[in-house]
């Protein structure tokens, strides 16, 4: 009897996961194996396609779909030109359907980035966000109160507010501390979500927010309104209710609430399509037999363990989801395969001298080269091994934080490289 | 260079980049604010505690060990063992009473229990689930009167497997590892097991063997698990250097074997390490079978929709969740697979009074699963889990093996042969 799968995707940020969710559903064995749990759980749970092109300039892009075209005529290596648009748009389509099914809703479109306030006060372009933050959309002008809590770390009503101020959207600020928060020896965003869940710490905060509205005519939290998705759009629309008004949740430093919502709805399609997600498994290396690889190890308990498929896709991520490693000789590193990669030489070529340099640092832009195939080359367009893919931030020739375009990339190639292997 | 520097363990901290992924993953912090969360008690704690040093906080024996944290950790920091080695060191300064760490070491020593209370099950088992009794454990020694303490079995393990005709086998030849559970309380699994590894063409033989001594290293108290791990090895390095694998269907004492008791005792010598390379969960051992084609697969259909914890002690192996694969083996078997993150027992951390809300309070998402579910037995392949599940839901609880083995055609006991009978 084979047991052998079809696909094995490495690693479990939105890229592995989305290949995964289409692989699944079309019927073909999938199996997710990650180091841990990453990019869903620091993500802002909203789906930024491109927020700033070219790279060093001041203004957000204020219709991705252009910025688009722009990036792609300029850079036909970049991930999206290999991916194409119109796949870019199906995947963002059959996102917003998975998410409304699973009553979390994604509002959004390639034509508009929504600008939406950051936990410090800045301005943030993305193309897709859920229900529950589409009310502190900075087109309008309405004035915001802005609730913080004083034990939540890293969230500071009085510095959004100040800041949302001056780029003249008015806003004031409260900060409350709700008697179940002080009992609490420790407190994060998603203890506080836990909270929030419960109907009578809704009421107690939704009593003291209505003494404080003002002139305010929209309400702004921290991402914590509900740990679930569900749950999510219960407590916004309960909230809204006993203040009045519309509220909004905006995302926090890691761990990120709205994030993990996305990582439950992704686990539960890829579960129901009957693909399995291990988490604790680290790929450590793989073999090949001529142009084709054989078998990938995970690190388990007192031994190395092989993972057997027809076909593997990499997705674990560049320097910072720990897919590319380097050392203290300057070496760059793909870290399961050894793949060649687009890096710079030495350590001395992988930094610019200030810290906030417009043109970003040189390491941050390594990554994998793919054919438009999505399979890792060397030079030419022929591939390394026929039944290798890679996709998401370990990919080369993009830069998905300094782009703003980091779900983005990663919904677009996972989901074409999973087109590419259901056609094999 | 010292072996010191070299620990995996404390090595492993200066991973963290304080993510807080652990903390939003901890069923522990999920219910109460006496454990502050895997990163602070693990990786952030552990920079403070240098030898002579005051030790930050007395709540990292709230850990349950459950190790959710080291799976879902992205930079691979051995959170749980941290924790554990922390406990080791309180219990080695003095700092827990008297009184706990006679508890400790009495719930801990599942195999001293059982020398001496298996022998006269009936009037041990009337003895322990009487309610004055169990007052009385709550008084005097901070055992939870409602905890879901074992019965000894009538008969132990080892015994029935001597009254049986040994049977060479050609496939191979296989240790079974029983751990205290199969030999003084619940045999079930253990025969199941070594049916099914006999039918398959294995020798199987039941050496000299102790308590793999999780217990005591979940308790801090290092010094007697080392005695029982070195015990473990001089006894199964012989049969592995003949060829035998260590298979064991208590999936807490493989991975003790594998991982725990080297990695936590710093007992990286060679036979150790053989025994560890050389030591298998059941399930994980038929299916590598599968996989080179060895397994015998004609199983008779079990037409029954049941539910599965994977035991989080399970996961810890990094296996992924063989269970389950050979599950759905199984003709007209249905098994609907739990997400829960723990049941909450933790081996012995839910039998302590002051620990036995938080360890119901940790099960209830898969005791309202179970009872969702609604099967007339629940699967689990860790004994202290099914007790806590069984426990929590009034649902009895089976391994895995106890379905393969009457999916083979064997005979089973307990539950799964009544509802098998009707």
């Amino acid at each position: 009897m084979s047991r052998e799968l079809d696909l094995l995707v490495i690693g479990a940020g939105v890229a592995g996961l989305t290949a995964a969710w289409q692989l699944s559903k079309s019927g073909q064995k999938t199996r997710v194996i990650a180091k841990g749990w990453g990019a869903t759980h620091w993500h802002t749970g909203c789906v930024d396609v491109l927020g700033y092109y070219p790279l060093d300039s001041e203004t957000p892009v204020a219709s991705p779909r252009e910025g688009l075209e722009r990036l792609t005529a300029d850079n036909p290596q970049h991930p999206y030109a290999l991916a194409g648009i119109e796949q870019l748009e199906a995947v963002l389509t059959a996102f917003q359907e998975l998410c409304a099914g699973a009553g979390y809703p994604l509002y959004g479109s390639l034509d508009k980035n929504w600008l939406l306030p950051t936990a410090v006060g800045a301005l943030r372009p993305t193309c897709l966000a859920p229900e529950t933050m589409i009310a502190g959309d900075t087109a309008s002008k309405e004035p915001m109160l802005l609730v913080g809590f004083r034990r939540l770390p890293d969230f500071f009503a009085n510095v959004v507010a100040e800041n949302l101020t001056a780029q003249g959207i008015p806003a004031t600020d409260l900060t409350l501390t709700p008697k179940p928060l002080e009992k609490e020896r420790v407190m994060n965003s998603v203890l506080l979500a836990r909270h929030f869940e419960k109907p009578e710490f809704r009421a107690e905060i939704a009593k003291e927010v209505r003494k404080h509205l003002g002139q305010a005519r929209r309400v702004g939290f921290p991402a914590v309104l509900g740990h679930s998705p569900q749950q999510a759009m219960t407590v916004k629309q309960d909230l809204e209710k006993q203040i009045g008004c519309p509220v909004f949740e905006i995302p926090t430093a890691p761990p990120s609430v709205p994030g993990i919502r996305l990582h439950t709805i992704f686990m539960a399609a890829i579960r129901q399509a009957g693909g399995r997600v291990y988490d604790g498994q680290e790929a450590l290396r793989a073999d090949s037999e001529g142009s084709r690889i054989t078998a990938v190890y995970t690190e388990s308990a007192a031994r190395e363990r092989p993972h057997r498929a027809q076909n593997y896709l990499l997705a674990t991520g560049g320097i910072l989801g720990g897919g590319i490693t380097t050392d203290h000789l300057g070496q760059t590193r793909e870290v399961v395969f050894g793949l060649p990669l687009n890096a710079p030489d030495g350590r001395e070529n992988w930094f610019k001298r200030r810290f906030l340099d417009a043109e970003g640092h040189p390491i941050y832009q390594s990554g994998v080269p793919v054919s438009n195939r999505f399979q890792p080359v060397n030079g030419g367009a022929e591939p390394i091994y026929e039944n290798l893919f890679a996709a998401g931030g370990t990919l080369a020739h993009c830069e998905p934080i300094r782009e703003r375009s980091l779900e983005g990339v990663a919904l677009a190639t996972g989901f074409k490289a999973a087109k590419v292997i259901s056609e094999e | 260079m010292t072996g010191e520097l070299h620990r995996p363990v404390e090595l492993s901290l200066d991973q963290c980049i304080k993510c807080n992924i652990c903390v939003t993953a901890c069923p522990v912090t999920a219910v109460t604010d006496l454990f502050p969360g895997p990163k602070y008690e693990g990786p952030q704690g552990a920079r403070f505690r240098h030898n002579g040093q005051p030790t930050p906080d007395k709540s990292v024996d709230y850990c349950s060990g459950c190790r959710v944290c080291n799976m879902v950790c992205p930079t691979g920091v051995r959170i749980a063992e941290i924790n554990a080695r922390a406990r080791a060191d309180m219990v080695r300064d003095g700092k827990f009473s008297w009184r706990n760490r006679l508890r400790n070491n009495m719930v801990a020593r599942s195999e001293l229990l059982g020398k001496f209370g298996q022998p006269v099950a009936p009037l041990a088992n009337a003895v322990m689930s009487n309610g004055l009794t169990r007052r009385l454990m709550e008084a005097t020694l901070g055992i939870a009167r409602d905890a879901p303490l074992p019965a000894f079995s009538r008969e132990r393990f080892t015994k029935w497997f001597k009254q049986r005709p040994s049977k060479k086998g050609t496939a191979g030849k296989v240790v079974f590892f029983h751990g205290c559970s199969t030999e003084y309380y619940e045999g079930r699994p253990g025969k199941a097991a070594v049916q099914i590894l006999e039918a398959n063409g294995f020798e199987v033989v039941v050496p000299k063997q102790n308590c793999c001594g999780l217990p005591l290293l979940s308790n801090g108290e290092f010094g007697a698990a080392r005695s029982y791990h070195e015990s473990n090895v001089r006894s199964l390095v012989e049969y592995v250097r003949q060829g035998y694998d260590i298979v064991g269907t208590s999936t807490s004492c493989t991975l003790t074997l594998k991982e725990e008791a080297p990695e936590l005792l710093d007992m990286f010598g060679p036979d150790a390490k053989l025994v560890a390379e050389h030591t298998f969960d059941f399930n994980e051992f038929l299916l590598n079978l599968l996989d080179e084609g060895r397994l015998q697969t004609d199983f008779r259909p079990i037409p029954l929709r049941l539910a599965y914890h994977v035991p989080c002690q399970y996961r810890a192996h990094r296996i992924g969740k063989p269970g389950l694969e050979l599950l759905e083996l199984i003709p007209e078997l249905e098994i609907i697979e739990s997400q829960a993150a723990c049941c909450g027992i933790a081996g012995t951390y839910g039998y302590k009074t002051e620990k036995y809300e938080i360890a119901m309070a940790v099960g209830k998402p898969l005791f309202e699963f179970v009872l969702e579910v609604g099967g007339p037995v629940a699967v689990c392949d860790s004994e202290t889990c099914r007790w806590q599940i069984s426990h929590g839901t009034g649902v009895p609880a089976i391994h895995p093996a106890e379905l393969l083995a009457a999916a083979y055609g064997f005979e089973v006991e307990g539950a799964l042969a009544e509802i098998l009978s009707n």
